[in-house]
């Protein structure tokens, strides 16, 4: 269930909030509306997705205002009923996080052999932008589940920002290295693992696992700018 | 607090609190001129079989040849005069003050390099506190002794010969004399262009335990790389081991470190409770503001109460308070009984003890947790140990494999499921009753 | 108490084995109980020879009763042998334990067992301290089990207990079950010549009504270190107000001594290591010749010295914070980096002991390390005089 709900959570990454992207996995809500029919004058605006309802009473006049509540109520019944698509907006809210790389030099410049619009090398700023969006938002999702007890699985709710605030103190700039906890040499995810199965007390990951990939992404993306230096104790 | 019982009637008739301090009189030694060791006809014989390196030539299998260069010092390289002469001086027991007793004693090549008791035995009869080492692979070791207070196989050589429980001899001269009396002149000449000197008594002696190295186990080829070399038990053991066992990180094995130990100090809780830390250790800085020379620690360590408190003796830091130093794990299944002070008689119960967690004192190492092994976990733990003997001692391993099993469903000791599982904690008194 | 064959199952008992380690733990209960049916100071009297009976009647020696202070102050401070064991100070001395954040106990055992471990280790001073000091976060998320179950451990103190308020306690109920348990969080008393004041330092702005967070969802932004939902610490004015007040009779050359959970200076906002307000107290406390302030919330050895106020950090018993990546006083040596496979490395419990002139040492005892004190001289003298230990291994 937990595993479900991460999967959800990052398959929803580029997914933002919008008509028809609902994923199938998801359990469909019942909502209030279904309960109260329209009275008779009453109108009963429905969402995109087929399902979200608000009713307009009778005599609603047809302003700019009073479409735009509609909207908002609809929106805001959505966002009850899905709580978790506003979860990079609130995990935002609640951390802070360091910027993906600029790539703007890459706008712009063109190399001499190929024209304008070759696909090879010719890069637009909605290129780069959603570079930094998509790499960003898979460090928020690390964020997510590194500050959360219940997404790591841990047993005695003890989560990674319990001594690791910030993913301060986890050093990845210094993988590999030889890690005396493991008594051998270990990536940044090997010790992630061994940090899960003992302070954590939860179940270690597959390494492939969304969660450990994103969490590494998260730990790595709050060391931006240190300087890399394998093997540092 | 002593460690002696009248009789075994009056053990049982108590409610079994030293039970664990007692297993170790469960079968007291005869005091005897051999002082329980075998023959030194016996032990030659069983030295020849294991076919050891006459000359110290090259590097022993599967070690790695820059590693095994860094532990043979300078001033003592091997070779064929050096390796023959300190065999002759381990057996030599001349070197103590009554004759009986020599390195081979408590060290006996066929007791696996110890002498599978609690606590050794030397002159006099007289028993020591801690659990004899074997001898095997202590040339990699960082540090010689529970309590690491030497730290080169030459140094540790010349301790036992002077120490009042085990060789008994009154100083280093006298050492000397006995061995000129007995002709060794012309030996120690040939190995060293020296006359007999203590010095080179010690380094014969660590030329010789250079030759005894014992890493060809089933180990070595799993981990090049042949799965089979393994049981299935002893792999699940293995991944245990490293994982939820939390083994590795004070018993790693690798490349660079074959003998699974981290050659650091950890107070792991074994036989803590009997002691009182706080006198013992106003005790100890007092003796050793008055004479804290290598000969007056090394009595402390062995014949005094003083012993628990391990590591302290020698670093007199506070945070190394019953500290010992952990342990190699090669052929382990073969060198027990177990722990400092050999309370423990099989792997099933050095696994209980780890299970709960150690034995609740100030200076337990907080790495020391219950653990919720399954008594099949345990089992794999104890079979991946026994996967860490050398293959000349096969037929040994399995004897005791066997014989630490059935003395294992009889009596574990150790053991306390409940508070392994987690299910209740030592606390738990005190939580509910909230009481003064 | 039954002898018990090996192998013999009473299926009406757990646990099925009894290792001799229980047994031996209920024997010693045993006779500490009895020993117990006595007051507290014929208590400490008669221990002493107690243990001298027990140990004649074969019975085993309670393992916890070692002096640290003096074993740690009998350490010879040079190479040099048999340094002479220095003189027991004047002035008087207390404990503390601080920020233990018990969940419910079916949930973690961990800081349960840690808590118990420095209760015993203060129960194990000789002579006891003058009091407890506990410096807040009780609990982890504010429940009522989780302070209940804290107020319960705390009990087994033989010393008498003062109490201050961390954030874990507070933001579930506003502190509603904390006065029940423990009385107002806002105090004051006199001890030995010093003046003590307890202050809630961890008063926030109102951030949750406007989000229409739940009770439990405000408890988990607070409890979140670097939650940048929640607001800063502050004191606040009705505070500042107490104190002025409570400051006004106290004659300036008395020493204060501060109890806050945050730590009244500015170390680094993110972690909330931080008072907003602190000019503003520290103003308060300014005119005073000596003002030592005790806080908890960094989980950490942390020294500063601003003006005439020094400002000593507690150990938690909990877990370890890494140090601050900015901010960090110019007076703090750091503790050496915890090790994650011990997860009692870098917390403990410690002491104060306060001198006549109201100066104080501070003792970090960090367990499985040698104990850290940070003298009056070292604070005097700006950290020039009487350093602690360096780490090799900071944060970093």
């Amino acid at each position: 269930m937990k595993i479900a709900r991460a999967f959800l959570l990052l398959a929803s990454v580029a997914g933002v909030l919008g008509c028809g992207e609902r994923p199938a996995e998801q359990a469909t809500e019942p909502s209030e509306q279904a309960a109260a029919p329209p009275q008779a004058g009453e109108t009963e605006v429905k969402l995109c997705d087929n399902h979200t309802t608000t009713t307009v009473p009778a005599g609603t006049v047809h302003t700019r205002d009073t479409g735009q509540k509609i909207a908002d109520s609809l929106m805001a019944k959505w966002k009850a009923a899905h709580p978790e698509q506003d979860w990079e907006a609130e995990e935002r809210k609640s951390r802070t996080f360091l910027p993906a790389a600029d790539n703007a030099a890459l706008i712009g410049t063109e190399t001499p052999t190929q024209a304008p619009g070759h696909p090879y090398r010719n890069f637009t700023q909605q290129d780069i932008d959603s570079w930094k969006r998509e790499t960003e938002t898979f460090a928020v999702a690390g964020s997510k589940v590194f500050h959360s007890a219940d997404e790591l699985g841990s047993t005695i709710a003890v989560s990674c920002d319990m001594c690791h605030p910030n993913a301060a103190n986890t050093h990845a700039e210094t993988y590999p290295k030889f890690q005396t906890q493991l008594g051998r040499v270990a990536l940044l995810r090997d010790m992630i693992n061994w940090c899960l199965e003992h302070p954590v007390r939860a179940k270690p990951m597959d390494a492939d696992d969304p969660r450990m990939r994103a969490m590494e992404a998260y730990i790595i993306s709050q060391r931006a700018g240190a300087t890399l230096a394998y093997g540092k104790h | 607090m002593s460690t002696r019982v009248p009789t075994l009637v009056s053990v049982l008739a108590l409610c079994g609190i030293g039970a664990i301090a007692f297993a170790q009189q469960a079968a007291p030694p005869p005091a005897s001129s051999t002082h329980g060791a075998a023959t030194t006809e016996a032990q030659q014989a069983e030295l020849d079989k294991l076919a050891l390196s006459k000359d110290g030539a090259g590097t022993p299998a599967t070690l790695d040849p820059s590693a095994w260069r860094a532990v043979i010092p300078a001033d003592n390289p091997l070779d064929a005069k050096r390796i023959a002469l300190g065999r002759k001086l381990y057996f030599e027991k001349a070197l103590s003050s009554d004759g009986t007793v020599a390195c081979a004693t408590c060290h006996d090549s066929t007791r696996s390099f110890t002498d599978r008791r609690p606590v050794s035995e030397g002159v006099g009869g007289k028993l020591g506190r801690r659990n004899a080492p074997t001898t095997m692979n202590a040339a990699l070791l960082h540090t010689q002794f529970w309590d690491g207070r030497e730290g080169t196989l030459e140094e540790q050589a010349g301790q036992p010969i002077l120490n009042s429980v085990e060789m008994a001899l009154p100083n280093e001269e006298a050492a000397v004399e006995k061995l000129k009396a007995a002709g060794y002149d012309a030996e120690f000449q040939a190995a060293y262009g020296r006359d007999v000197n203590y010095d080179d008594i010690e380094r014969a002696i660590a030329a010789f335990e250079r030759t005894l190295i014992f890493l060809d186990a089933p180990i070595e080829r799993f981990l090049a790389g042949e799965r089979d070399a393994l049981s299935d038990e002893a792999r699940a053991g293995f991944a245990l081991f490293n994982g939820k066992a939390r083994c590795v990180s004070c018993h790693a094995i690798n490349r660079n470190n074959p003998l699974g130990t981290d050659n650091r100090f950890h107070n792991i809780g074994v036989s803590a409770r009997t002691k009182d830390f706080e006198k013992l250790a106003k005790e100890a800085l007092a003796a050793l503001a008055k004479d804290s020379s290598e000969e007056a620690l090394d009595e402390l360590a062995l014949a005094t109460d003083l012993s628990e408190l391990g590591r302290f003796l020698v670093s007199r830091s506070y945070a190394d308070l019953g500290s010992f130093r952990t342990p190699q794990l090669r052929n382990i299944g073969i060198t027990g009984p177990y722990m400092h002070d050999g309370s423990m008689q099989t792997l099933w119960d050095v696994m209980d003890h780890y299970n709960k967690g150690g034995e609740a004192n100030p200076f337990l190492d907080g790495g020391m947790e219950a653990l919720a092994l399954t008594e099949t976990e345990i089992d794999q733990l104890v079979a991946f140990m026994f996967a860490l003997t050398d293959k000349r001692f096969a037929a040994l391993n399995e004897e005791e494999h066997a014989r630490q099993r059935a003395l294992a469903q009889k009596q574990r000791p150790f053991r306390d499921d409940a508070i392994a599982q987690r299910k209740t904690f030592d606390f738990e008194k005190r939580v509910a009753g909230g009481g003064k | 108490m039954t002898e018990r064959k090996p192998g013999q199952r009473d299926a009406s008992e757990l646990p099925i084995w009894k290792s001799v380690e229980t047994k031996y733990m209920e024997e010693r209960e045993a006779t500490l109980r009895a020993l117990g049916k006595l007051d507290r100071r014929s208590f400490l009297r008669v221990s002493a020879a107690a243990m001298g009976a027990a140990v004649a009647a074969g019975v085993g020696i309670n393992p916890h009763s070692f002096t640290t202070v003096n074993v740690a102050y009998a350490q010879p401070q040079s190479e040099a042998l048999g340094a002479a064991k220095k003189p027991e100070p004047a002035g008087f001395k207390f404990a503390y334990i601080s920020d233990s954040h018990l969940y419910k106990r079916e949930l973690n055992d961990r800081f349960i067992r840690s808590l118990l471990r420095a209760v015993d280790d203060v129960n194990a001073l000789d002579p006891q301290p003058d009091f407890v000091l506990y410096g807040g976060d009780l609990a982890q998320l504010g429940q009522k089990e989780e302070l209940e179950l804290g107020a319960q451990i705390l009990k087994n103190l033989k010393a008498p207990m003062r109490i201050m308020v961390g954030e874990h306690d507070w933001y579930l109920d506003m502190g509603a079950r904390w006065r029940e348990l423990f009385g107002e969080p806002t105090y004051s008393f006199d001890h030995k010549g010093v003046h003590f004041v307890t202050l809630n330092s961890v008063v926030e702005e109102d951030f949750w009504t406007a989000q229409g967070l739940t009770p439990m969802e405000r408890m988990q932004t607070v409890a979140g270190l670097d939650n940048g939902k929640q607001r800063p610490f502050t004191v606040g004015a009705e505070q500042r107000e107490w104190l002025k007040k409570d400051l006004a009779a106290v004659p300036k050359t008395t020493p204060i001594i501060v109890f806050s959970h945050s730590p009244l200076y500015k170390l680094y906002k993110q972690w909330n290591f931080w008072t907003d307000d602190a000019e503003d107290v520290q103003a308060i406390l300014k005119p005073f010749k000596t003002v030592t302030v005790i806080h908890g919330h960094t989980h950490q050895l942390l020294t500063n010295r601003i003006g005439n106020i020094s400002f000593h950090g507690m150990l938690s018993t909990a877990w370890p914070w890494p140090y601050a990546p900015e901010g960090l006083p110019a007076m703090t040596i750091q503790m050496n980096r915890p090790d994650p496979f011990n997860s009692m490395d870098g917390c403990g419990d410690g002491e104060l002991l306060v001198h006549p002139d109201g100066l104080a040492d501070k003792l970090y005892k960090l367990w499985n390390r040698n104990p850290v004190t940070v003298s009056k001289a070292y604070m005097t003298s700006n950290g020039k005089k009487d350093l602690p230990i360096k780490p090799n291994a900071g944060s970093y």
